[in-house]
């Protein structure tokens, strides 16, 4: 976790994405840069709390993913542990 | 057997003009770069596609949940607030980490810039509220 990640967020994709989903929602200047940070936040302060901004989203995926492909004992990334592990996820509301 | 040599026919491309505009998304390349970061293993390629399409699915939730908020406001802007109001929800902004903290932390100087007043000569304060 020490790596810093690539430390730009892509500001108008974000924008673009949100049109595509609420064509009639517009989004403040400050807004949209309010959602980099919640693009690029990532804490490590308390471990316990999910916190469900895109990094840490991904970050739960692939800690999921490596789990079920541990209990598989396998040493790769299939699409059927990314599957399962989306699907703990969901279960717990988490996207 | 010099026929065998000659290359075969290759369909023409499609021309530019008929190519469909993509969908707007995270670049590929982030999502993977940041996946690969946090598993640590060797991902095959179907399991990125699932990556992707979840990262989508994480974005759709997104947009709702403002879109949510922006009503519930009475307005049809996605104001700072209301990501604020999100992130809140969320635990990450907190009454010990004050999103302007977060914005410190995290956000480049000239984004900051923007987000934080900052007391300038003349007894201006940018942004203006």
């Amino acid at each position: 976790e020490s790596r810093r990640m690539r430390s730009t967020a892509p500001r108008s994709t974000l924008r673009k994405i949100i049109k595509k989903h609420k064509p009639q929602l517009r989004l403040a200047a400050n807004a949209d840069l309010l959602a980099c940070l919640f693009f690029l936040t990532f804490k490590q302060e308390c471990p316990g709390v999910v916190h469900l901004n895109f990094l840490l989203f991904l970050h739960r995926l692939a800690e999921e993913a490596r789990t079920n492909a541990f209990e598989n004992k396998s040493k790769i990334i299939k699409p059927e542990h990314t599957i399962s592990a989306a699907k703990v996820l969901t279960h717990f509301n988490i996207f | 057997p010099l026929r065998l040599l000659q290359s075969k026919t290759v369909p023409k491309r499609l021309r530019t003009s008929q190519r469909k505009p993509h969908e707007p998304q995270v670049p590929r390349s982030l999502i993977k770069e940041i996946f690969r970061h946090f598993v640590k293993m060797p991902v095959t390629r179907d399991a990125f596609k699932i990556v992707e399409k979840c990262s989508e699915r994480y974005f759709k939730q997104l947009s709702d949940d403002l879109e949510a908020y922006t009503h519930h406001a009475g307005r049809k802007t996605v104001e700072a607030a209301d990501l604020e109001v999100l992130m809140r929800r969320q635990g990450l902004v907190t009454d010990k980490m004050p999103l302007n903290v977060l914005i410190e932390r995290y956000l480049p100087l000239e984004y900051r810039k923007l987000l934080i007043p900052i007391a300038v000569s003349g007894n201006k304060v940018i942004p203006c509220k």
